[in-house]
């Protein structure tokens, strides 16, 4: 391991690899991603794997726009051929009200200004897409056939690789424990491994943001929280968007290799850092897919489990400099939609790190909050 | 037939060549050859191939089988049709 | 509905019987879960009669002590049975969940005993992906609860008690076995199962191994190759042989998933075959209340996993009760499974709870402790003759029968010593784990211990040197049994063909418990030598 960096990277995840990646590609040396245990372990690794663009507030469906053209030629962007399970079948959207077809329309607008192909339709209309779907009491839907699946396992391991290729030492099982601070500024990073002498550091730690945060004596107004998901055998193909809802509380998509995956929002989960499984989880899916799909109600639950959602008061990720300590950048409280932003994150991040103009318009930084500049975003579980 | 075509995974087919060549890049943990490779997630859920893979670790990385096979497990075991689920709550 | 239990035991087999027993006798509201449709585990898959202490069921066929097990269970009506049953998992709120009659059902226990049980180990061979490839337990399944032969020709990979075993009721159950391939230099399970196939002329063959399984879309062959000390394979050693089937007994581990899931520590122990729970010298885990016992705690035999289930069902009355007098009867049980493993073959066992209990020292006093060397034995499964002479009477004693034991290695048992009604059969120095010794004073001669061997290694012999004849008498367990006067062929330890001779006396009652006793008059020089016959023109033995 380097003792020296020009930036110490915490945090193994999709942020992490992808910042990494883009910093190498602008040609900054010595960068060391410390991750506890292995890529995408945390956050990205337990994730719905879903990746969509119809987003309510318009900073989002950029970034997850831009996120998808990257994701749509990963291969050419990386330079090294690289099969990360892209699954383009859509997100199917559905609304179970007056008042949530009406947001859609809201939302269909702001996606549409930014030439996101979604669309509005009937129950009608989703049923011929998704055959297998209840449309008993659904009021209508969105749908954009560009959004799907990627896996994010792969994913994450193809920006390491390309990164590692281009000079950045990753170094996995290895934990950061203390940031060494003088007269207020950053001097390195402590690890279980050894001393990084470092004036920069970003903080990607998904789950573990507050604590990374509390290392450099910065309280980042960000909490953990568990949301639980499950995976079932593998069955032919039979749902090919991902189905979403957001009042129903549920998403569901059948990956590439034929099991579902799904999960919904937690009521009442108290912040922390608990990522253990619920039979109430199981109990509450259950009832909802077999309501929403009846046709798998006959397909097996083979795994479940549970990652962290790093909240953030409106929902949106926090990307920025620490105004109270130059060089602490953070990219943090993703608030569940962390692998679908990832790769627009690492190239706004790189820029942000480098001093170049950012490519997308977007206002992501620690002081909106002071400032009131909250949007919040609509749509999420 | 060679040797790298012997299957370890029989759920998933994930062969030892496959393993090795992901041993030789660095990935040295049943956990990380699981998520990237899969195998493990299939039906038996690592029964077979989990031990076999520790054997591969060790073999080509000389680590400890101790420290290989640490691994987390995930319920339910066996699987669990979701009407089943919802049949025992219907009880309630 | 969330069922609440004071113990919820997982497996049914024999260490979760004994759990569930030991619970429900003191009381405990006891559930007991099984996933298959019937209790017993593997126990009802074993013919043949158990090795060990005679208080402990030793002497009774596996199958026979399920039976037992469940009546004794069924009387106790504060247990609950669950069959059918498949654990799911287990959850922070103490919540276990399980399958059960279609439903995820919910129950909450105060404290649990786990006693899975284990799963075989595979091998690593190419095409070993091809149908006919079967792992010996399931061969077992197959044949002793379905009634299905599985292949006509199988070759047995491993020489552990199961692939020995196995191998020999393929051979009751009319399957060629073709020979018995063990990649270590001496036979790992006990001796006289391996002496049992040897003289049904099959082939062990240590130091080898596979290389590989021959054929498109079934098994058609196998090939084996050689192997040196270290593991290598020599070259030029390889070898092609014909067979329908490949059976893999290489193994087992604990079936540990649901301890880890449950937040038990574990740790890899090699000699108990895996991934194993940490726990005390009272089978509790690191999380107090939760038990283990049997194959999961650390692989041993089934008369280990029924002292170890008892012991933990015990243990957990204790937990919920804070009953002190079940102490005596847990101190009684720590005493007998020390026993069962003090000997030569615990050794593999001792070493790995070493290990777990980092602080114990492996009783060496017993190690090596062979006054004999068996080391001919070891590697092929047949004794040499210095071994047999020390079993033998003197000259004058042999013109009226005799008992000879053909017990040569030291393992846990002794339903022998209960067998023999004239107290002639002794085990020196009350040592379970010593071979028994003949009191050539006492014995008449009755053939009454030849049955009750597990090992069916005891012979009675007689000779009458002035008509240059005599008699041997031996256990006989396959279908082809010959009647009264019929002319046998006569096989030798290694299942050669010695001669003939004639059936003089066949014992096939009650007592026997289908092991025959069959008599033939033969030659005074093959008395010593025949160890098995088989009607004429019934030959099939391994052809490797």
């Amino acid at each position: 391991m380097k003792n020296k960096a020009d930036i110490v990277i915490i945090g193994g995840g999709i942020i992490g690899c992808a910042v990494a990646f883009n910093l190498a590609k602008k040609g900054m040396k010595d960068i060391v991603v410390l991750e506890k245990e292995f890529l995408a372990s945390g956050a990205t690794g337990r994730c719905g794997a879903g990746v969509r663009q119809q987003w309510g507030t318009r900073q989002n469906c950029l970034l997850a726009k831009e996120s998808m053209t990257i994701l749509e030629n990963i291969s050419d962007y990386l330079e090294e051929k690289v099969d990360i399970e892209l699954k383009q079948k859509g997100y199917l959207l559905l609304s179970f009200s007056e008042k949530e077809t009406k947001q859609f329309a809201k939302n269909l607008e702001v996606q549409h200004s930014l030439n996101i192909p979604s669309m509005a339709l009937t129950p009608h209309q989703a049923q011929e897409i998704v055959p297998i779907l209840n449309t008993e009491k659904i009021h209508s839907a969105a749908f954009c056939p560009t959004d799907g699946h990627a896996n994010p396992f792969l994913t994450t391991e193809a920006y390491a690789k390309a990164a590692k290729k281009r000079g950045v030492e990753i170094c996995t099982f290895t934990q950061a424990t203390a940031i060494k601070i003088e007269n207020g500024k950053i001097k390195g990073v402590q690890t279980d491994k050894g001393f990084i002498e470092t004036e920069r550091v970003l903080n990607a730690a998904g789950g573990w943001a507050y604590e990374i945060g509390e290392m450099a004596g910065l309280k980042l107004p960000v909490f953990s929280e568990r949301h639980e998901i499950l995976v079932t055998e593998k069955v032919p193909p039979m749902l090919d968007p991902m189905v979403m809802s957001f009042s129903f509380n549920i998403y569901c998509q059948q990956t590439p290799n034929g099991s579902f995956v799904m999960g919904h929002g937690p009521k009442n989960e108290k912040p922390g850092h608990n990522v253990n499984s619920t039979w109430q989880f199981l109990e509450a899916m259950a009832q909802k897919v077999t309501y929403l799909l009846p046709a798998i109600k006959k397909v097996r639950v083979v795994r479940q489990w549970a990652g962290s959602y790093n909240i953030s008061p409106d929902r949106q990720p926090i990307i920025c400099e620490s105004e109270q300590l130059p060089g602490y950048y953070m990219a943090v409280g993703f608030s569940g939609h962390g692998f679908m932003l990832g790769p627009s994150i690492g190239v706004y991040l790189s820029e942000l790190i480098t001093g170049e103009t950012p490519s997308y318009d977007v206002t992501l930084d620690l002081g909106r909050f002071a400032r009131n500049e909250i949007i919040a975003e609509p749509s999420v579980v | 037939m060679r040797e790298d075509d012997i299957i370890i995974c029989r759920c998933e087919d994930v062969t030892l060549g496959t393993i090795r060549e992901l041993i030789r890049q660095g990935y040295t943990t049943l956990e990380e050859i699981k998520r990237i490779a899969r195998c493990g997630m299939g039906p038996c859920q690592g029964k077979t191939c989990t031990p076999l893979i520790a054997r591969e670790i060790a073999a080509i990385t000389g680590k400890d089988i101790h420290e290989i096979m640490k691994q987390n497990h995930r319920p339910p075991f066996g699987g669990i049709t979701f009407e089943e689920i919802v049949s025992g709550r219907d009880e309630e | 509905m969330i069922l609440e239990y004071d113990a919820a035991i997982i497996g049914g087999g024999p260490a979760g019987i004994c759990a569930a027993i030991a619970a429900g006798k003191n009381g405990l509201k006891t559930l007991l879960i099984e996933e298959r449709d019937f209790l017993g585990g593997q126990l009802i898959k074993q013919t043949h009669r158990f090795f060990g202490s005679e208080e402990e069921h030793a002497g009774t066929r596996g199958i026979h002590i399920a039976d037992d097990l469940k009546a004794e269970l069924v009387g106790l009506s504060n247990i609950d049975v669950m069959t059918s049953t498949t654990a799911l998992g287990y959850y922070e709120d103490g919540i276990l969940t399980a399958l059960h009659d279609e439903k995820m059902v919910k129950i909450k226990p105060k404290s649990m005993v786990l006693a899975t049980g284990a799963f075989e180990r595979f091998l690593p061979f190419e095409n070993n992906d091809l149908p006919g490839i079967f792992g010996a337990g399931a061969v077992q399944t197959l044949m002793n609860i379905y009634g299905i032969k599985p292949a006509d020709k199988v070759l047995m990979i491993g020489s552990g008690n199961i692939g020995l075993i196995v191998s020999y009721q393929l051979i009751q159950a009319g399957v060629q076995v073709i020979g018995v391939v063990e990649a270590a230099s001496k036979i790992g399970g006990y001796l006289v199962h391996a002496s049992k196939l040897r003289r049904l002329g099959v082939p062990i063959m240590t130091r080898h191994t596979i290389k590989k399984a021959i054929g498109t879309d079934k098994v058609q062959g196998a090939l084996l190759c050689q192997l040196d000390e270290n593991w290598q394979e020599i070259e030029g050693s390889q070898k092609q042989v014909a067979c329908d089937a490949i059976c893999l007994a290489v193994g087992l581990t604990p079936l540990a998933d649901i301890l880890s899931q449950m937040g038990c520590e574990t740790t890899f122990i090699g000699e108990l075959g895996g991934i194993v729970p940490k726990r005390t010298a009272d089978l509790e885990t690191t999380k107090p209340g939760v038990f283990v016992a049997g194959d999961l705690a650390g692989i041993e035999e089934a008369s280990a996993a029924m002292l170890e289930g008892e012991l933990a069902g015990l243990n957990a009355v204790k937990f919920v009760t804070g009953d002190e007098r079940v102490n005596e009867r847990i101190h009684h049980l720590k005493g007998e499974l020390h026993g069962l493993r003090a000997g030569p073959v615990g050794e593999k066992i001792r070493y790995g709870l070493a290990q777990l209990f980092e602080d114990s020292v492996i009783t060496s006093e017993k190690i090596d402790s062979h006054e004999h060397d068996i080391t001919q034995l070891a590697h092929t499964g047949i004794p040499a003759w210095e071994n047999i002479d020390e079993k033998m009477p003197d000259e004058q004693r042999m013109i009226k029968p005799y008992a000879v034991i053909e017990c040569f290695q030291e393992i846990p048992c002794n339903p022998c010593v209960f067998s023999c009604p004239f107290d002639a059969i002794y085990i020196p120095k009350e040592d379970i784990n010593l071979s028994p010794v003949v009191n050539f004073d006492k014995c008449t001669g009755c053939l009454s211990c030849i049955s009750g061997c597990p090992g069916l290694a005891i012979f009675v012999e007689q000779r009458n040197p002035e008509q240059g004849k005599g008699t041997v008498s031996i256990p006989f367990e396959m279908l082809n049994r010959p009647q009264k006067g019929d002319v046998v062929d006569l096989l030798a330890r290694d299942g050669h063909k010695l001669g003939t001779g004639i059936v003089t006396r066949i014992l096939y009652g009650q007592k026997q418990d289908k092991t025959a006793v069959i008599t033939v008059e033969t030659d005074i020089e093959l008395v010593n030598k025949v160890r098995n016959i088989q009607l004429q023109g019934t030959d099939k033995k391994g052809v490797m």
